[in-house]
């Protein structure tokens, strides 16, 4: 699960091409969509849907999911972790 | 008559306010040299970070701007600000990153492909600071003083009461960024050609 939340923290560096950022200064718990933490928008929110299906192979296709699942890193890697395991079914 | 009552100077190796060096750009330090002014302004708006280098250096000069320059935050309505700023490589780095986002990795970004346009630091500005005033961003084949003149004139004989300009020139990660503040009254370099040339390095 960790390495899980250290590849989440280098792939939305990547795909939101936040360069300045290190791995380093995004906590696991931080709101994304926060000022306090991310300070992410809408259209960061389109960034991380890409990220999850190239990255994982991961549809988002209920948007109320979505909301939820990029809440954290910490969310982000339950939700991965979760629909891993339901297409392993 | 008008006055330019604060400005500063930005390149890759270091950053002048009212003609005073306030920082020089640390060759050691991981943090690039933009990241390392937002530091030292401890500010916090983790949006900074997604900005592109044009963005980046507007947002950073006219933070050390209100700084050096109360009259900036104290002395005007959020719609008396006009903002006018100009340069000759329009959103050049930011163009050319979000063609290699759909040709090289097949994989258009939106991220990038919302500064593909050089007003968006203007955007930028007027919703971090909450100004509502008059804006424009020109791109023009090299910083013209008359430019900024004729055009301040009618932005403060329209309304506006103070007029925020910048020379932001960005291209290959070179930055030559120059931002001054006009009042139409108040203390230091009159508003005009000479001074204006003057100040900006030109003579």
């Amino acid at each position: 699960m960790d390495q899980l939340k250290e590849d989440l923290k280098k792939q939305i560096i990547e795909q939101l091409n936040l360069e300045d950022i290190q791995v380093s200064e995004i906590a696991d718990d931080a709101l994304l969509f926060n000022d306090e933490g991310l300070g992410l928008d809408s259209i960061d929110a389109l960034e991380l849907i890409v990220l999850l299906e190239k990255f994982h192979g991961i549809q988002v296709t209920k948007p109320e999911e979505g909301k939820e699942a990029f809440m954290s890193i910490n969310t982000m890697a339950d939700y991965i972790t979760r629909r891993k395991a339901e297409q392993a079914v | 008559m008008s006055f330019i009552t604060s400005y500063c100077h930005l390149t890759n190796k270091s950053c002048f306010v009212n003609g005073q060096l306030i920082a020089a750009r640390d060759t050691d330090s991981q943090d690039s040299w933009l990241k390392q002014l937002y530091k030292e302004q401890e500010i916090v708006y983790p949006k900074f970070y997604k900005m592109d280098t044009l963005s980046q250096t507007g947002f950073i000069l006219t933070e050390l701007l209100k700084k050096a320059n109360s009259n900036i935050i104290n002395a005007y309505q959020d719609d008396e600000i006009a903002l006018l700023f100009a340069n000759r490589f329009s959103s050049v780095d930011s163009d050319v990153r979000f063609k290699r986002s759909y040709q090289e990795q097949a994989s258009p970004s939106p991220a990038l492909f919302v500064y593909t346009l050089p007003n968006i630091v203007l955007g930028e500005l007027a919703i971090y600071n909450k100004w509502y005033g008059e804006n424009m961003f020109a791109v023009l084949p090299k910083f013209a003083a008359d430019f900024y003149i004729n055009y301040v004139e009618i932005l403060l004989s329209t309304g506006s009461g103070a007029s925020l300009c910048g020379w932001l020139d960005i291209a290959d990660e070179k930055i030559d960024a120059f931002l001054f503040f006009v009042e139409k009254e108040g203390k230091g370099n009159q508003f005009n050609i000479e001074s204006l040339q003057k100040l900006a390095g030109l003579i």
